[in-house]
């Protein structure tokens, strides 16, 4: 079987989820935590990379900053533009790439497993602040043109990086289950991979 | 929620609108580029009249233009008060309730957020004119001399098609699914941080199931009608270089040329 239709056709449709996951609050009000919007974008990266595997999870990312860049409102807050890379929180977007391959990266080299999956989480997790906050000190001072130390920059994200990882790891916990009902509703998902 | 459904392109008939894709995306890159390196008031007068003319010949409102740009204002406030705070060098300019404010900082702001602004509104300018199927195509040629070290420039972009026939379908799919839920009495409001976060699955699964769905079937149709990957296949829109397209570039070149003498 050919699986290039298949890779591409399941590459864009996580370049939508990607879209629909930066703004899930706008239709699921109920996903506030004290007042905060939610978003899952961080986790539906850590999803590409497993349902996807390393190469197809990266290239979905690929896509979904290529639309946004080229002007279709994906982004959070549905906005768009490459203004987007060199703001602030342009690494964040840009980590997607990478959170999506280390995490297919793990999950394609170890068996399944909830432990498999908790480690993947976490690594992306932590390659999303580790791309995202020296990106934001380096938009802070030299496109804005400010001046705030790579320190504070991290100081600044503790509480969001705190928030994500409670979330992001709780999510983790109903992944075996997750992963396993999608499977079983759509067969080929489970032979693209890898 | 609209502005994603339509996405922010305005059908119209304006000699903007009429530019070949590749030369609107190509100029505008240049633009933001440039836009970086420009530093006397002169540059930015330049960039500035070449912005307004560029909106003049869309055609387009400029309560529409200002609307879209509205998610932005923020952004160029913050940067603003942000160096106005921080600039601590000088001479002080006037003082609010004891604060000092610096004339660097209030110039330097000021020229950040025109910088920003002018940004926004090229690109802004661009997505307004050019509809989502035409910038693919655009980004496909552009990008294509990258094929040659193997990077899956034609992939790339039938993905951005196909998510953007994609967005309003699942978009839907995602209403439906909430109101379906709500009905059955989903509730996160209440309840511990574990079952709230539990109670995602309700939400997500469907989306995901629903959605690889629709994928599935759109890949089983390609596959029925023989797609075999980028070699060697038409299109069905040709993009190509008219008179207008020429004079625009020309025109762009004379801008670059004032912009280095009076740089």
């Amino acid at each position: 079987m050919n699986n290039l239709s298949f890779k591409l056709a399941f590459a864009a449709i996580f370049v939508v989820l990607m879209a629909i996951g930066a703004n899930i609050a706008t239709w699921f009000p109920l996903l506030k935590v004290s007042g905060v919007p939610l978003t899952l974008q961080t986790f539906f990266a850590i999803l590409a990379g497993l349902l996807l595997g390393k190469k197809l999870g990266a290239f979905s990312m690929v896509a979904y900053l290529a639309v946004g860049a080229v002007g279709i409102p994906v982004f959070a807050d549905l906005s768009a533009g490459v203004i987007h890379f060199i703001r602030p929180t342009g690494g964040f977007l840009i980590s997607f790439v990478f959170v999506a391959f280390f995490v297919g990266l793990i999950v394609e080299k170890s068996e399944e497993s909830i432990k498999t999956y908790l480690i993947a989480t976490f690594v992306g997790l932590m390659t999303n602040y580790l791309i995202g906050t020296p990106f934001m000190y380096l938009s802070l001072n030299y496109v804005m043109e400010t001046s705030m130390s790579l320190v504070t920059a991290f100081q600044i994200m503790i509480p969001f990086f705190i928030k994500d990882f409670i979330i992001t790891m709780a999510a983790a916990v109903v992944l075996p289950q997750f992963i396993t009902r999608l499977t079983k509703a759509v067969p080929s998902l489970a032979t693209t991979r890898s | 929620m609209n502005s994603l459904i339509i996405g922010q392109y305005v059908p119209k008939e304006s000699i903007i609108h009429q530019l070949d894709s590749r030369l609107k995306i190509s100029i505008v890159f240049i633009y933001v580029i440039i836009l970086f390196a420009a530093e006397t008031s002169l540059n930015y007068l330049l960039f500035f009249i070449l912005s307004i003319l560029c909106m003049s010949l869309t055609q387009i409102k400029l309560s529409f233009i200002i609307k879209g740009l509205k998610p932005v204002w923020f952004l160029i406030v913050i940067t603003f008060v942000l160096h106005i705070i921080l600039t601590r060098e000088g001479d002080i300019w006037f003082d609010i309730f004891g604060f000092p404010v610096y004339k660097e900082a209030i110039i330097k702001g000021f020229e950040i957020a025109l910088r920003f602004f002018l940004l926004i509104l090229m690109t802004t300018l661009l997505t307004l004119t050019t509809s989502p199927i035409a910038i693919t195509d655009a980004v496909e040629e552009l990008l294509s001399p990258l094929k040659k070290v193997n990077v899956p420039v034609h992939e790339l972009a039938l993905t951005m098609s196909i998510s953007l026939r994609f967005i309003p379908t699942l978009i839907q799919e995602v209403d439906k699914i909430s109101k379906a839920q709500a009905s059955r009495g989903l509730d996160f409001r209440t309840g511990k941080m574990k079952d709230r976060v539990q109670a995602i699955i309700p939400l997500i699964l469907p989306l995901f199931i629903s959605a690889f769905k629709r994928a599935e079937e759109l890949a089983f149709a390609m596959e029925a009608r023989g797609y075999r990957g980028g070699e060697g296949r038409t299109k069905y829109r040709e993009l190509r270089f008219k008179n207008a397209d020429y004079i625009a570039g020309l025109s762009f070149i004379l801008f670059l040329v004032g912009f280095i003498i009076t740089r």
